[in-house]
């Protein structure tokens, strides 16, 4: 009796349980949450999402009739009698051609508007304009380069609603992928390869985004974050990042000298500068060769750009909210909060027993007032062209400025070695190092041209400052020769 | 002929005891040699699933520090290499050494000692493998070592060199076993058992084995390269000079589709098998599923890229193989219709085995489905490297490939032993670990499409993966009591034994018509194969008659006939009493040792490679000098 009714009020069990299952499936993965991939805010995410679904949906048909298939078989043909001996089928030839064929018509359904979306999302609409960032892939951030805009920043990509945005991607380690859910599937950032992807914001937001390949120790910390804004708000904060920042005061003022002898050979901060731009990634560049050639013992590392850095909104590869002691706690131990950076590793400062920064706590916070200090100053400040913020006339006080905010990273001025040579009675020396040049053409050669002369014992590591204005270069050169 | 003899020097007797620690280091026999496969496999089962439980430990809630990153990495690393390469390939080479030669009414493997020798390199390459626990330096590079992540600028300990070696070793051990089940299979099979008569275990294990012989070679290239990449600064994948991280990929991948084939072909060979017994009736359409085994093992050899669909191989690459993967949908649907098929109007019996091959298939279904989603590449976009490919690879292999293992562990294991296992507690694990697996994998799916990365060892209340993270690690603890379940299922059915007989399922085919335990020579008079499931009409001659549709293969033509009055004569003159089977040897676990020794020694210095070399030379030289049988004073030749 109860054999007799148990397949039949399993079969319209079943319907009653899987579809609503189903439905439930996919309403719960449209949650408010935060790298949802159904969630979209532009247009390629969206297609995405649209090609899931359909397949999704032919999938949940397959489902219920095979799962509920084989619990109807199971249930209805199940053993009865010890004896019973079934009729010995050994197949059905046109059964089998025919749910060879509906496979095959399924497949046909689902490859052509797979294949028409991967032509259709290779490229932005050719009619609609464009703007090119460029995303670098570090163990473990992103750095996002604009070339039109001559803006380096890290971690947090601004871009403005409705724009279509082509990312053209590298890496200078290992491969990175990148990814923001809500607004693009990833393409992998590929060492010797420039990989491409494209997207549009098409709501204002923070939308999450996070490395999904497998990138070594701390893959699962490097993330970043996508802001959309408004045109108007883009184009102010591009506005910005062009201004000088607002002068530092107490503490911070103090951090800024901290900050230049312990974190500028790795961070720039100058990016407002007109003509850092090109600078920056050849100076980038640099501090990768720098690493490599020497990874054993370099005190050199690429490092995110901190221009403007306390418009951030988040810290370490866009892991934690941004806030003084949060900031205060990674300066001091970035390990506490991220494993295995190459800024603890190597850094000169945290060349200590126990890893931790070589500075008084009062020390570290006011690197951390520094930093937060760093925000657009008023926009009608003078502009930030050639030499922002050095004011006077001196030619050789124009180059201790712009000795402290370029060179001081790498240079000592006494005759110690810190990354490169110390410049202790540089002006006595270049005179008789190449023959043929005066001192005053050496040194200029030596900022401008750094690779066309090398010391012996360094490597060729240091960038070109060509990109100084000429007063800066003027000024540097003056001072120089003063270190007597 | 020359009466010259070459004599090796032996240091040891050949073995000839039949007991004790030396006669399993001596076997060739291929059922030994099984079980060595299995127990060896089942180890390392508990083992990897010991590191899936840690990974899920960590896991279980957000920003938790129960596990280092450094230690996360080499977990998983070490529970993917593990779980692919010492556990669901061996376990599916047990297999085949205990059913293949039963199946086929052989007495052994074409190659007795080379089978032996394939075990212990898979017994040594394992253990190279997982030295790095002792040294603290385990593999950390992800099972599929991507360059340059894996090469020795960004990964400067021992562990992933000792991983390439080890991979290497366990290659050699895949190579010459996929060869010796080749040989076998088309050499050894009793008269009348014509290619389309095979049990279909045995046609998937064929299929298998060529894959094997084809795929290993791939990747054995490309361990070399990253191996020597790694000690002694060649540039193949190391893209700071010019090595292509790229072709590291296609490398990996087009070992690696192939290897997803290696592992779940046998599983659907064993679900072949299973669920004609427990419906008493033939497999449904034993022609469309053998063919459509040998389309998808064609097919993944064009489908590799599909596992970098992200690495921007552009719209035309990518378009070709997002279509080829598609493809292979349509013969795997064509199986799983025709497993449905072979149960309808069956009489199917439910018990332990049964329920594991069933749930093959729901489960496997499932994987499928989401596998056509990541075929669409724009889907994939999605989907790559995230936990939706966790759950759907953990639906192939574990819901698929791990429960048809379970299938067949419960359907052979009377065969093996001699006895039962207890149904009961079956039913019980069988529940427990569907229930565990289910709780665990199915909540990757959301997790994946909520956009959780995969290989992260930790991750941020603000990106909302708590709850079904814990969910999952809860399904993992229920899983792993299933699996202790298995093993006091195994404890008390061997305190409580049941006496299994020849026969205990009323099954179809030829291991199933000697004793349980088989005799050492298997079969006292090679069998003479008339039809496809040729023990079950032997059983039933009375439903030849009553065919529906196809009647089997009849018994082959003139040349068959022929064939079967030449081995009778042969037989009969063989007699019962003087079956010959090759005399045990310690050569092959000599050569493997000296191999592993050698290779090992790379990381260890030179005085280790020339004492393996020494080693191994001894093994090979002893080997091919040693006869293999030696000269019997009772039996006249």
């Amino acid at each position: 009796m109860l054999s007799n009714l148990l397949p039949r009020f399993s079969r319209r069990n079943l319907l009653l349980l899987l579809v609503p299952a189903a439905v439930a499936l996919i309403a719960g993965c449209a949650t408010d949450n935060p790298q949802s991939t159904f969630d979209t805010a532009g247009p390629v995410a969206e297609d995405q999402a649209n090609l899931f679904k359909l397949i999704f949906w032919i999938a949940v048909v397959v489902f219920v009739l095979v799962e509920g298939g084989i619990i109807w078989i199971t249930l209805k043909y199940r053993r009865r009698s010890e004896n019973e001996m079934p009729v010995q089928t050994h197949g059905n030839t046109k059964l089998e051609l025919t749910w060879t064929f509906i496979p095959t018509l399924i497949i046909i359904a689902i490859a052509i508007p797979t294949v028409i979306a991967i032509w259709d999302l290779a490229e932005p609409p050719s009619d609609e304009p464009v703007m090119t960032v460029e995303a670098v892939g570090h163990q473990w951030w992103f750095e996002f380069r604009y070339p039109e805009e001559e803006i380096v920043t890290a971690n947090e990509l601004r871009v403005p609603v409705g724009k279509n945005v082509v990312v053209k991607l590298h890496s200078q380690d290992v491969i990175h992928s990148f990814w923001v859910p809500k607004l693009f599937g990833k393409v992998d950032m590929v060492p010797t390869r420039e990989n491409e992807l494209w997207f549009r914001a098409d709501e204002p937001g923070v939308f999450f985004g996070q490395c999904a390949e497998f990138c070594g120790v701390a893959h699962a910390l490097m993330r970043f974050r996508v802001i959309a804004e408004p045109e108007d708000d883009y184009e102010e904060w591009v506005a910005g990042m062009r201004r000088p920042p607002v002068s530092p005061t107490d503490g911070a003022q103090r951090g800024q000298t901290l900050f230049a002898a312990n974190c500028s050979s790795c961070h720039s901060i100058d990016g407002h500068r007109a003509g850092t731009y090109q600078g920056e990634i050849a100076l980038q560049d640099g501090r990768w060769d720098g690493w490599l050639a020497d990874i054993e013992n370099s005190r050199i590392v690429s490092a995110p750009n901190l221009t403007h850095f306390g418009t951030r909104l988040t810290l370490g590869a866009g892991i934690r909210d941004l806030d003084r002691q949060t900031l205060i706690d990674w300066i001091d131990d970035p390990g506490s909060i991220k494993p295995e950076t190459r800024m603890q590793d190597h850094g000169a400062l945290y060349q200590t027993s126990d890893k931790t920064a070589n500075l008084s706590a009062e020390e570290v916070a006011d690197i951390a007032d520094y930093l937060l200090s760093l925000v657009p100053g008023e926009a009608d400040a003078p502009p930030a062209t050639g030499g922002g913020g050095t004011g006077g006339g001196d030619p050789v006080e124009i180059g201790r400025t712009a000795f402290a905010a370029n060179c001081a990273a790498c240079h000592n001025i006494t005759s110690d070695t810190l990354v490169g040579p110390g410049l202790a009675g540089i002006g006595d020396r270049a005179g008789s190092t190449v023959s043929g040049l005066t001192a005053e053409d050496y040194i200029r050669q030596s900022i401008v041209e750094p690779g066309a002369f090398v010391v012996d014992g360094f490597g060729p590591v240091m960038p070109s400052f060509a990109w100084l204005s000429g007063d800066e270069l003027n000024g540097l050169v003056a001072y120089l020769k003063t270190l007597n | 002929m020359t009466t010259t003899t070459l004599t090796i020097p032996r240091i040891f007797d050949r073995p000839k005891s039949e007991s004790g620690i030396w006669s399993w280091i001596g076997t060739v026999d291929h059922k030994r040699i099984g079980t060595l496969y299995g127990i060896t496999a089942f180890i390392w089962f508990l083992v990897g699933g010991l590191e899936a439980l840690l990974i899920r430990a960590q896991l279980a809630q957000a920003d938790s520090e129960i596990i280092s990153p450094e230690t996360y990495n080499q977990l998983f690393t070490m529970h993917g290499t593990t779980m692919v390469f010492l556990v669901v390939m061996p376990m599916s080479a047990a297999f085949f050494n205990w059913f293949v030669p039963l199946q086929i009414g052989a007495r052994d493997v074409a190659f007795p000692r080379m089978n032996a020798l394939s075990y212990w390199l898979f017994l040594f390459g394992g253990i190279l493998l997982n030295v790095g626990w002792f040294t603290g330096d385990s593999p950390n590079g992800g099972w599929f070592g991507y360059a340059p992540n894996s090469g020795i600028t960004f990964n400067t300990g021992s562990g992933m060199t000792f991983w390439a070696i080890g991979l290497s070793v366990l290659g050699i051990a895949s190579i010459a076993a996929g060869l010796n089940f080749i040989v076998t299979i088309f050499n050894m099979r009793a008269p009348g058992m014509s290619l389309f008569k095979m049990p279909v275990f045995t046609w998937m294990t064929l299929v298998t084995s060529i894959l094997l012989v084809l795929a290993i070679p791939v990747i054995g290239v490309a361990l070399i390269q990253i191996g020597t990449d790694r000690l002694y600064g060649t540039n193949f994948y190391n893209s700071l000079n010019g090595g292509d991280p790229v072709l590291w990929q296609h490398m990996f991948w087009l070992f690696g589709h192939p290897e997803v084939y290696i592992l779940i072909l046998p599983a659907m060979g064993i679900v072949s098998e299973v669920l004609p017994t427990f419906s008493r009736k033939p497999l449904f359409g034993y022609s469309f599923v053998i063919f459509s085994g040998i389309g998808i093992a064609f097919l993944g050899w064009f489908v590799w890229s599909h596992h970098m669909f992200t690495v921007g191989l552009g719209p035309a690459a990518t378009s070709a193989f997002a279509i080829s993967t598609m493809a292979i949908a349509i013969p795997t649907g064509v199986k799983i219709l025709n497993w449905m098929a072979t149960m309808v109007r069956g009489s199917i019996q439910i018990n332990t085995p049964m329920l594991f091959s069933i749930s093959f298939i729901a489960m496997f279904t499932i994987g499928g489905l989401s596998g056509v989603m990541h075929a669409s590449a724009p889907s994939d976009a999605q989907q790559q490297d995230t936990y939706f490919v966790v759950a759907h690879f953990h639906y192939v292999l574990f819901g698929g490939a791990l429960m048809a293992i379970f299938s067949g562990i419960y359907y052979w294991w009377p065969k093996m032993t001699g006895y039962m296992l207890n149904d009961r507690i079956g039913i019980g694990v069988w529940f427990l670990m569907l229930l565990g697996f289910n709780l665990q994998f199915a909540p990757m799916h959301w997790l994946g499409m909520d956009g959780m990365p995969r290989r992260i060892y930790t991750y941020s209340s603000d990106q909302g993966w708590e709850s079904l993270n814990a969910l999952a690690s809860l399904g993992g603890l229920v899983l792993a009591i299933g699996i202790l379940a298995f093993l006091f299922n195994v404890w008390y059915s061997r305190r409580n034994r049941i006496v299994a007989g020849d026969d205990p399922w009323n099954a179809r085919t030829l291991e199933w018509s000697i004793p349980s335990p088989p005799p050492h020579y298997n079969f006292a008079e090679i069998p003479e194969v008339q039809y496809r499931d040729d023990f079950w009409y032997q059983k039933y001659p009375e439903l030849l008659e009553h065919e529906d549709g196809h009647a089997p293969a009849p018994a082959g033509g003139q040349e068959d006939e022929a064939a079967h009055e030449s081995h009778d004569e042969h037989d009969e003159h063989d007699g019962h009493g003087g079956i010959h089977l090759p005399d045990m040897s310690y050569y092959p676990f000599l050569a493997a040792a000296g191999v592993t020794l050698g290779m090992g020694g790379l990381m260890a210095g030179v005085w280790v490679i020339v004492l393996g070399s020494v080693i191994g030379m001894w093994g090979i030289m002893g080997w091919s000098l040693e006869p293999v049988n030696d000269p019997d004073p009772d039996v006249e030749h």
